[in-house]
């Protein structure tokens, strides 16, 4: 099979002014090599410090809403070092959220992640921020959906990682839901 | 024993942003020969199922569950050794994007030929032959001197072509066409979609066309599958499709394509755009832009039915549609109605929507 280097395409030429030299280069490359920090600080850090300088956070614009009013929310997660950082988690699922300890407001198991470690990674100071929106419904079986009750829920938030409570990996909010 | 059969395969892309899931237990099936349609906008999970058939979703996708049976055979249970031994050989596929698929350092030739080296262990002479044979087929004039042209020396068209050639090489039993003419202009579109119709004819292969546009599936294909937001939401045959559609949201695609002998001052477009697909809407996930939407849409999923009977849709249904119309009934029912123009063999169907939604 021919090859593109073999089709004499390109025209090297010493003496000609604006053709590419033949000559090798006789100094070597003098730029800096990059460092890949995020491989650096994975090896330096240990993994049960990783979470020391993550936050998570949760928040809802609003208290109250009324019956049927969709509630939206923002969940923050942030990176407070100037280092890059990884946390392993024990799924490819890197994050969930819950409406009163419901994974995405479902009272019914909606996916079965893959059983293999995921990681969640944050550049230097990352914040990252996720726009979530509830809509006030239980997901009571497969194809069934029930409206939630007046009153108060909690929507949480939480890291997939191993014992994510006691680590600061989760927060939670309490909306009242009013008539 | 049908050629493809695909059972409740669900593929999802574990992002950032949370679960994309891309295909969720869909179900079809493709006879030898058959030429099969897959329609739906852009992000409705088309070309994921394409890829999944070869087993070429990347990372961060999985295929989460499913069967993917070819003559009866698992793929998704296959070694890598005996997936690539059905790539190129047996299913073949067409990509979207030409120019993109070829590699730009090898020539156009070499490629087709590499193929057909691999798999049906030709010599290069032999395969050289048989490629000058397949260029000429699908209508590259002076196939011996193109041969050994690299792929930016193609245009378009040509390119496109050497993909369709490409893919024949072997002989396959089926090719999955993802958007062969998406990146063409009409005139191209026409000639390349008469050539694949009739190479297919000729070598009985049969294709999974996929696709935005109704108008090539309805000059292509045998039957037809919706696809909306990952689901399959209306299969039937291709001219039950057009005349007796039975989603809304087929209904809407329909009413949305412009006719030269239309007396409308606007174009009939479906409001809003597909849900994200991380963050899918309770119930049938069309009813934020569905028309004769109800209450109970919103906290019902309906299953894929068969429209005749009202039972849940098996593999060898005919016609069925996802819509709860089907199951329990919606109170004030489907008020579209579709009129047909001209005569009955060339008739353009228009689409009526009801007028609930002023």
């Amino acid at each position: 099979m021919r090859r593109i280097y073999e089709s004499n395409a390109l025209h090297r030429d010493d003496e000609e002014a604006h053709a590419p030299s033949e000559k090798e280069r006789p100094t070597k490359l003098q730029a800096l090599r990059s460092v890949p920090s995020s491989t650096l600080s994975d090896l330096l850090i240990p993994r049960r410090l990783r979470h020391l300088p993550v936050s998570v956070a949760v928040e809802t614009p609003e208290d109250e809403y009324g019956v049927g009013e969709p509630v939206p929310f923002t969940v923050t997660l942030r990176n407070r070092l100037p280092l890059p950082i990884s946390i392993p988690t024990v799924s490819p699922l890197l994050w969930e959220w819950t409406v009163d300890g419901n994974v995405e407001a479902a009272e019914v198991p909606i996916r079965d992640p893959p059983d293999e470690e995921g990681t969640l990674s944050f550049d230097r100071g990352e914040r990252k921020e996720f726009r979530k929106r509830w809509d006030q419904l239980f997901r009571v079986s497969e194809r069934e959906w029930e409206p939630a009750d007046a009153g108060s829920h909690t929507i949480g938030v939480a890291v997939n990682a191993t014992d994510a409570e006691t680590r600061g990996l989760t927060d939670e909010t309490t909306v009242r839901i009013v008539r | 024993m049908a050629l493809l059969e695909v059972k409740d395969l669900t593929v999802r892309f574990y992002t950032q942003e949370g679960v994309v899931t891309a295909v969720d237990d869909l179900s079809y099936r493709i006879e030898k020969g058959e030429k099969f349609g897959v329609v739906g906008e852009s992000g409705a999970g088309k070309s994921v199922t394409a890829l999944s058939v070869l087993r070429l979703i990347d990372s961060p996708g999985r295929i989460e569950s499913g069967e993917i049976l070819f003559k009866g055979q698992d793929l998704l249970e296959m070694s890598e050794s005996e997936i690539r031994s059905i790539r190129g050989n047996e299913i073949s596929m067409i990509f979207q994007d030409a120019q993109t698929a070829l590699n730009p350092v090898y020539t156009v030739g070499g490629q087709i030929a590499e193929a057909i080296e691999h798999h049906l262990d030709y010599s290069s002479k032999e395969a050289k032959a048989r490629t000058i044979q397949l260029l000429d087929r699908v209508g590259i004039p002076e196939a011996e001197e193109r041969f050994s042209d690299y792929p930016h020396e193609f245009s378009g068209g040509m390119q496109q072509r050497a993909i369709i050639a490409m893919a024949l090489s072997c002989d396959p039993d089926l090719i999955v066409a993802d958007e062969p003419t998406t990146a063409l202009d009409v005139t191209i579109e026409a000639q390349i979609l008469d050539e694949l119709r009739e190479l297919a004819d000729e070598f009985d292969t049969a294709i999974q066309l996929i696709t935005h546009d109704l108008g090539v599936i309805a000059e292509v294909c045998d039957r037809v599958m919706v696809m909306y937001a990952g689901k399959p939401v209306e299969k039937a045959p291709v001219e039950e499709l057009y005349y007796d559609p039975k989603h809304p949201y087929t209904v809407g695609l329909m009413s949305s394509i412009p006719r030269v002998n239309d007396k409308r001052d606007r174009l009939q477009t479906i409001p809003g755009v597909m849900p994200d697909l991380v963050e899918l809407p309770s119930g049938c996930s069309f009813h934020p832009r569905c028309p004769f939407a109800e209450e109970k849409c919103t906290r019902t999923e309906p299953p894929l039915t068969d429209v005749d009977s009202g039972e849940e849709a098996t593999l060898g249904t005919e016609h069925s549609a996802a819509c709860l119309e089907y199951t329990e009934g919606l109170s004030q029912g489907l008020t579209y109605s579709v009129e047909t123009t001209g005569p009955a063999d060339g008739a353009a169907a228009q689409y009526v929507d009801g007028d609930r939604d002023e």
